[in-house]
């Protein structure tokens, strides 16, 4: 069966829900407009941080890996990581997840801001990739994000909630999202449109972009989304200048996490959303989307990827949403995530 | 009867090909036999050699059958020093496949040789057949490949190894279930005999 034909029958599904669930009809909010509307401000501010660089000035970048060691000299608060790489091989480009500037993992897509560092490539099979498979998972997470929100039809207005610091071992990477539905509970064909979702997602091999947005652009970016909303005071209080909000962009889809994400979409290997569980917050009654999923560069037979899958099935405790304390920790989750 | 003869010959420790490899050559079969006679005279001798992959492979079984008579039947042994006599061209190496090779293997229970096929390479006048490297084990070079193995901390194994934790988590749980259980029934028996009739 064609994905296409996957997609068309989970919305039939939907849209042949009872009328009660028709409700956000009246409210005029659709998901396509906020995601544009997100999208044009994420392109405005960037226009504008751009324009604030002002002269070009150049920096020395000491890269210490395969072929060879070698020094460039790129432009500051211009180039990339990725940038770095389209000088290295070709090879680099397709497959580093992660850049390690001076020591410390850098988004890809950020531009280098030193006057002069030290650059590596951080990849899914180094010995120990531990920076790389967690911003593997957080990657996920903000990918099934935009597959949920692009999913609905658009009188469902969902609302994602937050998603919590990424844990590999807890078997599968999350996501919380406020649905206008009572009680849905999806079946095997809807949960396989969302992993097809998730795989052309994967197949446009779209760029995770980064950028630092003051908090009166994010208070603007997501004011359609209560929840958001909501953290994004906390989590510029917890930058360093105190304004700061980190916003990653894939696709249209704009969100908010600390980062840092791997390169590219795809990156994304087999790919399979498992559950989706109804949890109880202090916000309300939230859906848990749980996936599990691999690097394109690691191969698994499909019984191992099988028994993941089946762990994958079991509610996720991570974050402690059931508990009380989420109201306080919500921001704090969506920071760390 | 052919079982019996079979037990004669020793059993090569290497995966061999059904298929037999012609190894073209404008000399015929002679040809063919001076070419894996070079090859196997060159491993001894250098104890690796790099060139097409089949020639090695063919020339492989040889120099494994040759090394293992060496160990058992010694030098003593007419038909195998005449082996050794026809398969290394330069003379002197019949002293190493006696005295050095067939001593370093003695013990062995594995292969004596590590074949390894290399990447294709870019080469201009070349048609490009697979090539790849012949080695003899112990020998005094570094190895081919590096020691970085670890795997432990891929994606895929911490995702398993922690389904493996819990599944055996939630089955020692269970036996602990089942054993209490076991446990109440024994101890609940005795009063429960009365009660029953």
């Amino acid at each position: 069966m064609s994905m296409m034909a996957l997609n068309f029958s989970c919305k039939a599904l939907l849209a042949s829900l009872p009328q009660k669930y028709h409700k956000r009809c009246l409210s005029q909010l659709t998901n396509s407009a906020v995601c544009r509307r997100r999208a044009l401000l994420f392109d405005e501010e960037e226009k504008r941080q751009r324009s604030l660089v002002g002269r070009v000035q150049k920096m020395e970048v000491n890269y210490e890996g395969a072929p060879e060691n070698c020094t460039l000299v790129m432009n500051q608060h211009l180039s990339t990581p990725h940038d770095c790489a389209k000088h290295l091989s070709e090879a680099i480009l397709q497959k580093a997840a992660l850049a390690e500037v001076d020591g410390r993992p850098w988004d890809m897509h950020r531009p280098l801001s030193a006057d002069s560092c030290t650059l590596r490539y951080l990849y899914f099979k180094d010995a120990e990739p531990f920076a790389v498979n967690k911003a593997f998972w957080r990657s996920c997470s903000l990918m099934l994000g935009a597959v949920v929100e692009e999913a609905f039809k658009d009188q469902y207005y969902v609302q994602l909630h937050s998603f919590p610091s990424p844990n590999v071992r807890s078997g599968s990477f999350l996501y919380d999202v406020q649905l206008p539905l009572d009680s849905w509970q999806p079946t095997d064909q809807e949960l396989r449109v969302l992993s097809g979702m998730m795989r052309r997602l994967a197949q446009r091999a779209l760029p995770f972009r980064r950028l630092e947005v003051p908090q009166a652009v994010a208070l603007e970016m997501f004011a359609e989304n209560e929840f958001k909303r909501s953290q994004v005071p906390s989590i510029a209080q917890q930058s360093e200048t105190g304004d700061r909000v980190t916003v990653y962009r894939c696709g249209d889809h704009v969100d908010l996490s600390r980062g840092p994400a791997i390169s590219h979409t795809g990156l994304l290997g087999r790919c399979s959303i498992c559950a989706v569980h109804r949890i109880e917050a202090d916000s309300g009654p939230l859906y848990r989307f749980q996936g599990v999923a691999l690097p394109s560069d690691l191969m698994l037979n499909h019984f191992a990827f099988g028994l993941l899958e089946d762990r994958a099935r079991h509610l996720n405790p991570s974050g402690s949403v059931a508990a009380s304390g989420r109201g306080d920790t919500a921001a704090a989750e969506a920071a760390s995530g | 009867m052919t079982s019996q003869l079979g037990r004669l010959i020793p059993q090569l420790r290497i995966p061999v090909q059904p298929k037999y490899r012609p190894l073209r050559n404008v000399e015929g079969s002679y040809g063919r036999l001076k070419n894996l006679r070079s090859t196997v005279t060159a491993l001894v001798r250098d104890e690796r050699v790099e060139m097409q992959y089949i020639r090695l492979d063919e020339a492989r079984g040889y120099a494994e059958r040759l090394i293992h008579d060496a160990i058992l039947h010694g030098d003593r042994d007419t038909h195998t020093m005449d082996m050794a006599n026809f398969w290394l061209t330069e003379k002197q190496l019949i002293h190493k496949l006696f005295k050095v090779l067939a001593p370093r293997y003695a013990e062995h229970r594995s292969s004596f040789t590590s074949l390894y096929k290399l990447p294709p390479a870019y080469r201009e006048n070349d048609k490009g057949a697979p090539r790849g490297v012949l080695e003899l084990k112990g020998n005094p070079f570094p190895p081919l490949r590096d020691g970085s193995t670890d795997r432990k901390h891929l994606l895929h194994n911490v995702l398993l190894d922690e389904a493996r934790r819990q599944y055996r988590h939630k089955k020692y749980q269970q036996l602990a279930a089942e054993a209490r259980a076991a446990l109440a029934d024994s101890s609940a028996e005795p009063p429960r005999r009365p009660s029953g009739d």
